[in-house]
C-alpha cells in the first residue's frame, strides 16, 4: 500500500509491510487526533488579555477514562496480532528449502553450500526456493540481514541460529551486518544475488575453481596465494617492499624490534601471518602497523601451503612473481585510444601495481590514505607541515614515496615505481584520481 | 530600630547566601545545594557527549571520510558513539531530573526540611563523581596502553570480554555510578514515607511526587542487577571465568539478558520525572486540576511495574526462543495503555482553560507532541514481524532519541525553566528562552525525522560509512543535529547568564501556583519552610467549583 519500506523480495514481505501500513495509519491518525485537539484547546482557550477567565474545576470523567483505556487496548490487541502474524511466517521454513551453512567473522560472510561450494561475500541462491541459512559466527556477535528480504538474525558464537527466505524475483540485493562487531563493522557487506533457476544450477555445478586449487601441489597453492595476497608487500628477489622479502625466508634468524631473535620456523610464519604485530624484524619499525592479520582470511590450509612455497624460494630458482604481461599491440592501441582517466585507472588496477592493495578509492582506511578526495586535498605531514595534493605531490609521491609521509600513516610504499611508471602514466594515473571524488 | 534591621536582614538570607565560599557549597548536605553541585556536573557530561555525537553527525555528513583529520579511523568513530552513549545515558540523563530536580523538588513539595538521610545523599554526589571521573578515564587514558573503549553503550558479549579496550575500567565505572543512583533511590523513597508535612496524604501529592517515588523503585531494584552484571563482566575479561565467552562454554546472549534486565527499566527511570514535570506544568498554565489526577499516578506504578517483564523486546533477532519473543511482544505492549493513559490525560487537562503560552508550557506541549512519536515508533518496534526488520537500524536510533532526548531532556529543560525563579530567586528571559526553544524543537525534529527515513530503508546503526544512497538524509540530519546543538546551549547559557546577572527578582509565586514548594521563599531560605506547613487541599486546586 504504502510502500515505505522499499523493495519486496521474499514471500512474507508483504506480511510485514501490510503491518508496517497498519500501524503507520493508526500513528498518524492518533498523533495528529491529539496533537491536534492539544492544539486546538490552546487556541480557544488561550488567556486572552494577560488576564485569566473563570476556569472550571473538573477533575476527571470515568466514562472518558474507560473509553480511553479500553480502546488503546483493543488496538494494541490487534497490532499486537500482526506483528505475531508477519513473525510466524518468517520463523515457520518450509519443508525441502536449500540449506546454505553462513559463517560470519571479523569482518566477512562465508557460504558453504549442500555440495562442498564455498563463497565468500556473495550468497547465490535460485528464485522461488526457499533458502534457509544456517549461521554461527566464529568470534563475536553479526547479525545477518537482508532488508529486501525483511529478514535479520544474530549470528551468535558457540550455537546455530537460522532464517529463511522464498526470493520472488531475481536481482542483486544488499546484505548487512546489524550487530556491532568492531572496527570495519560497516563494511561487513554482502551481496545477494538471486538467480533463475538453471542459470543457478549452472553456477553451483561450476567447481573449476575449486578443483583447481585442491589437486595442486601445497607449494604451488602457495605461490597461486601469494601472487593474490602478499606480492605488494614481499618480494622474492631479496629487495624490500613494505615487509621483508620472501628470498631464503624459511629458517632465516635475525634480530628484532625491542631485542630478542627469531627463527622463520613453521610456528614464526603462521604467527606472523594471523598475529603480524607480535614480532617485528629489526628495519621494519616504521612498517609495524602495515599488516593486517590475515586471520578469518587465509585457513590454516592456506599457510601451510605459503610455507611449502617459501621453503621454494631458496634461491636455487628463479621464480617470477606475477606480473601482468607487457601490453600487447593490440592492448597498446585500446591503451592509445582510452582517455587519461581512464588510462590511469587501468593503471591503477593493474596488478603489476597493486595500488589497489594500500590505497582504496571508497574512502576506506588501508595501508596508505584513501585516494577518494586525494586532488587537492590538504594534508599534514609527518614531519608537521601541511601540503596541497597537487599534480607535484603526487608525482613525487610515487617515484619517492618516503620524501613525505601522511601524518598517521607507516612510511610503508616501496620505492618501486620510479622507472616502472612513466611521466606520462604518472600523469594518467593523476587524470584518474582527480575523478575519484 | 536594630530588631527591624535584623528582620530585613533575615529576609535577605535564603539558602543560596546563608553559608559562602567554596567549601560550603562542596560540602553542603542542603538538598537544594546538592542540587546544584549535580546540576553542573551532569551539564559538563552533556556538553561533551553532545560534542561526541556533532562529531559523528559530522563524519557521517557525506558517504565516506567526511572529517578524516579528526575522525581519522572508524575506530575512532566506534569510540564517539560509546563515549556519547555512555555519557549520556549513565552521566546525564539517568541522574538527570531525579538527582537535580527530584533533590530540589521533592523536600519542598512535601513540605520537608531536607530529605531523609542528608549526608547519604551528599555521599551519593561524591560517588556519582568519582564513577564519572573513572569513566572518563577509561575513554582517555594516558597511564595505559589500552585504547579507549570501542563497545558501544550495551557492552555486548564477546565483543566486551575480548577488545583490546579500557573495557574493565568503564565497567567498573558504570558500577559505581549504579551505587549512586541506588543510595538516591533509597533516600528519596524514605523521605516521600517519613517525612511528609501534616495533611499531605498519599493523594494529595503531586504527580512529580508520584513519579520520583516510581522512579527509585526501579532505581533501588533494577541497578543491582546491572551491578553484578558488570562485575560479571569484570570476572570474564580479568580471570577468564567463562560465564559469557562461548568457547569456556559461556553464553553471549545471558549477557543481552542482564543488561536489559536493568537498561530498560532505566528508560524509565529516564522518562518517568519528565511525566512527572509536564504534570505539573500544564495545570498551572491551564489554570486546571490535572485531570483523573488518579490515573496518571497509577499509570505511572504500572509503567514502573510493567518496564521490569518487558526488556527481551531489545533480543526479539537475538537468538531467543520464538516462544520467548511472542510472550515480551505481548507483554511490552501493555505499556503502551498506560502512556496513552497519560497523554489523554494532559490533553484534557487544558480544556476550558486559561491558557497562557510561557516558556515551560511550550516546552510542555513540546512533549506531548516528541512523545506521541516517540510512543507510536514504540508500537512499531513492539511488533514482532517489524522489528525484525527495524532492529539495530537508524529508525531504533530516532525512536529512542524521540523518547530519550525528546522525553527526558526536553523534560529536564522544561523543569529548568518552570522552577527557575524558585531555585535562582530570578526570572528568566522569555523572549530568548521562546527563541532558543524554536532551536531546539525545530533541530531536534531535522535532526530525526530523516533518521526515520533512513530507518525505513535499512540502513543499520553504528555504521561508519553508509552506501552512498542514503546520503541525502545523513546530511539533513547533521544540519538538524548541529541546530539543536545550538539551541541547548543558548537555553542554558541564557538561563545560566540570567542566574549569575539577572536583574529581574523572582517573586514568592510568579505564576500562582497552588503547589507547596511556591509558597515559600524564592529563593527559599536554608531549611525550606519558617515553619512546618500544614497542607489542606488537593495538589491542583484550581478553578472554580461546579455549582451543584
Amino acid at each position: 500500500m504504502l510502500g515505505l519500506l522499499g523493495e519486496q523480495g521474499s514471500d512474507f514481505a508483504h506480511k510485514v509491510d501490510y503491518a508496517h501500513d497498519i500501524v503507520t495509519i493508526i500513528s498518524v491518525v492518533c498523533t495528529v487526533a491529539i496533537v491536534g485537539t492539544m492544539l486546538y484547546f490552546a487556541v480557544i482557550y488561550r488567556k486572552r488579555d494577560g488576564v485569566d477567565h473563570e476556569t472550571p474545576m473538573i477533575e476527571g470523567n470515568s466514562l472518558l477514562e474507560v473509553i480511553w483505556t479500553v480502546f488503546p487496548t483493543l488496538v494494541v490487541i490487534w497490532v499486537a496480532y500482526l506483528g505475531y502474524d508477519s513473525f510466524v511466517d518468517m520463523r515457520t521454513v518450509p519443508p525441502g528449502a536449500m540449506e546454505v551453512n553462513v559463517t560470519a567473522k571479523k569482518w566477512a560472510w562465508d557460504f558453504q553450500y549442500a555440495n562442498g561450494k564455498r563463497t565468500t561475500g556473495e550468497l547465490v541462491v535460485p528464485v522461488d526456493q526457499p533458502v534457509k541459512l544456517i549461521m554461527t559466527s566464529k568470534d563475536v556477535l553479526h547479525s545477518f540481514f537482508v532488508p529486501v528480504m525483511r529478514t535479520k538474525m544474530d549470528v551468535i558464537p558457540g550455537r546455530y541460529t537460522y532464517e529463511w527466505f522464498r526470493p520472488i524475483k531475481t536481482g542483486d540485493f544488499q546484505v548487512f551486518c546489524t550487530e556491532y562487531c568492531g572496527d570495519l563493522h560497516s563494511g561487513m557487506l554482502a551481496r545477494l544475488k538471486v538467480l533463475p533457476k538453471a542459470e543457478f544450477e549452472r553456477w553451483l555445478a561450476d567447481d573449476s575453481e575449486e578443483l583447481k586449487l585442491a589437486s595442486m601441489k601445497p607449494s604451488d597453492r602457495g605461490q597461486e596465494i601469494y601472487n593474490k595476497q602478499c606480492v605488494a608487500c614481499h618480494s622474492l628477489d631479496g629487495s624490500p617492499r613494505v615487509g621483508p622479502s620472501w628470498l631464503k625466508i624459511y629458517g632465516k634468524e635475525g634480530q628484532l624490534v625491542g631485542g630478542g631473535t627469531y627463527k622463520a620456523d613453521e610456528n614464526y610464519i603462521r604467527e606472523s601471518i594471523y598475529y603480524p604485530q607480535a614480532k617485528t624484524v629489526a628495519g621494519y619499525e616504521a612498517a609495524k602497523n602495515a599488516m593486517a592479520s590475515y586471520q578469518g582470511q587465509l585457513s590454516e590450509d592456506d599457510i601451510t601451503s605459503l610455507i611449502a612455497f617459501m621453503k621454494t624460494v631458496d634461491g636455487t630458482q628463479k621464480i617470477v612473481p606475477a606480473q601482468p604481461a607487457a601490453p600487447k599491440a593490440a592492448d597498446a592501441a585500446q591503451l592509445a585510444a582510452m582517455s587519461p582517466a581512464e588510462r590511469g585507472k587501468a593503471l591503477f588496477n593493474d596488478p603489476g601495481n597493486m595500488c589497489y592493495t594500500c590505497h582504496s578509492i571508497d574512502g576506506s582506511r588501508l595501508v596508505g590514505p584513501s585516494m577518494k578526495g586525494i586532488w587537492e586535498r590538504k594534508s599534514k605531514m609527518s614531519d608537521g607541515t601541511e601540503i596541497v595534493s597537487d599534480a607535484s605531490y603526487i608525482k613525487e609521491s610515487i617515484w619517492k614515496p618516503q620524501a613525505k609521509v601522511v601524518e598517521g600513516y607507516p612510511p610503508a610504499m616501496p620505492a618501486i615505481y620510479e622507472g616502472k611508471l612513466t611521466e606520462e602514466n604518472v600523469s594518467d594515473i593523476i587524470e584518474y584520481l582527480k575523478t575519484l571524488k | 530600630m536594630s530588631a527591624h534591621a535584623t528582620t530585613a536582614h533575615n529576609e535577605e538570607l535564603n539558602y543560596l547566601n546563608w553559608k559562602t565560599g567554596i567549601w560550603s557549597w562542596l560540602s553542603s548536605t542542603d538538598h537544594k545545594r546538592i542540587c546544584f553541585l549535580y546540576l553542573f556536573t551532569i551539564l559538563i557530561f552533556f556538553f561533551v557527549g553532545g560534542i561526541a555525537a556533532l562529531l559523528m553527525r559530522l563524519e557521517l555528513a557525506t558517504t565516506g571520510p567526511t572529517i578524516p583529520s579528526v575522525v581519522t579511523s572508524p575506530h575512532i568513530y566506534n569510540v564517539l558513539f560509546t563515549l556519547h552513549g555512555v555519557f549520556m545515558i549513565f552521566l546525564f540523563v539517568v541522574p538527570g531530573i531525579p538527582a537535580t530536580l527530584g533533590n530540589f523538588l521533592i523536600p519542598l513539595m512535601i513540605g520537608a526540611k531536607d530529605v531523609a538521610f542528608p549526608r547519604l545523599n551528599l555521599f551519593s554526589y561524591y560517588l556519582y563523581v568519582i564513577g564519572a571521573l573513572i569513566g572518563a578515564l577509561s575513554l582517555w587514558n594516558p597511564f595505559s596502553g589500552l585504547t579507549a573503549v570501542d563497545t558501544g553503550w550495551t557492552f555486548y558479549a564477546p565483543y566486551s570480554t575480548t577488545t583490546g579496550s579500557s573495557v574493565s575500567l568503564m565497567v567498573f565505572a558504570a558500577f559505581v555510578l549504579g551505587f549512586s543512583s541506588i543510595l538516591t533511590g533509597l533516600n528519596f523513597i524514605v523521605t516521600i514515607h517519613q517525612l511528609r508535612a501534616p495533611g499531605m496524604t498519599w493523594m494529595r501529592l503531586p504527580v512529580f511526587i508520584w513519579a520520583s517515588y516510581a522512579t527509585a523503585i526501579i532505581q533501588t531494584v533494577a541497578t543491582p542487577v546491572v551491578g553484578m552484571t558488570l562485575l560479571l563482566i569484570i570476572a570474564e575479561r580479568v580471570f577468564g571465568a567463562g560465564i559469557f565467552d562461548p568457547t569456556k562454554g559461556g553464553d553471549p546472549v545471558l549477557m543481552e539478558h542482564l543488561f536489559w534486565f536493568y537498561s530498560h527499566p532505566v528508560v524509565y527511570i529516564m522518562v518517568l520525572p519528565a511525566f512527572g514535570v509536564v504534570g505539573e506544568i500544564i495545570p498551572v498554565f491551564s489554570r486546571k486540576p490535572l485531570f483523573g489526577y488518579k490515573m496518571v499516578v497509577l499509570s505511572s506504578m504500572a509503567i514502573a511495574a510493567v518496564g521490569f517483564v518487558v526488556w527481551a523486546h531489545h533480543m526479539f533477532v537475538s537468538g531467543i526462543s520464538d516462544f520467548s519473543a511472542i510472550f515480551f511482544s505481548l507483554v511490552t505492549f501493555l505499556v503502551a495503555i498506560p502512556t496513552a493513559i497519560k497523554v489523554f490525560n494532559w490533553v484534557s487537562t487544558m480544556y476550558k482553560g486559561s491558557i497562557s503560552f510561557t516558556t515551560p508550557m511550550l516546552y510542555a506541549m513540546a512533549f506531548v507532541f516528541l512523545f506521541m512519536i516517540a510512543g507510536t515508533t514504540g508500537i512499531y518496534l513492539a511488533m514482532l514481524g517489524v522489528d525484525v526488520y527495524y532492529h539495530d537500524t537508524y529508525f531504533v536510533v530516532a525512536h529512542f532519541h524521540y523518547t530519550i532526548q525528546g522525553g527526558a531532556v526536553i523534560g529536564l529543560i522544561a523543569a529548568l525553566h518552570y522552577w527557575f525563579p524558585k531555585m535562582s530567586g530570578k526570572m528568566y528571559n522569555e523572549t530568548l528562552s521562546k527563541i532558543a526553544f524554536a532551536l531546539v524543537f525545530i533541530g531536534f525534529n531535522l535532526t530525526f525525522i530523516p533518521q526515520f527515513i533512513l530507518g525505513m530503508d535499512g540502513m543499520p546503526r553504528r555504521y561508519y560509512n553508509y552506501p552512498p544512497e542514503y546520503q541525502n538524509m545523513h546530511t539533513l540530519s547533521t544540519i538538524g543535529a548541529f541546530m539543536n546543538g545550538v539551541g541547548y546551549t543558548f537555553a542554558l547559557v541564557n538561563l545560566l547568564m540570567t542566574a549569575l546577572f539577572g536583574k529581574v527578582k523572582a517573586p514568592r509565586n510568579p505564576y500562582n501556583s497552588v503547589g507547596l514548594e511556591w509558597q515559600t521563599a524564592s529563593p527559599p531560605i536554608h531549611e525550606n519552610f519558617p515553619e512546618t506547613p500544614v497542607v489542606d487541599k488537593d495538589p491542583y486546586h484550581y478553578g472554580t467549583p461546579a455549582h451543584v
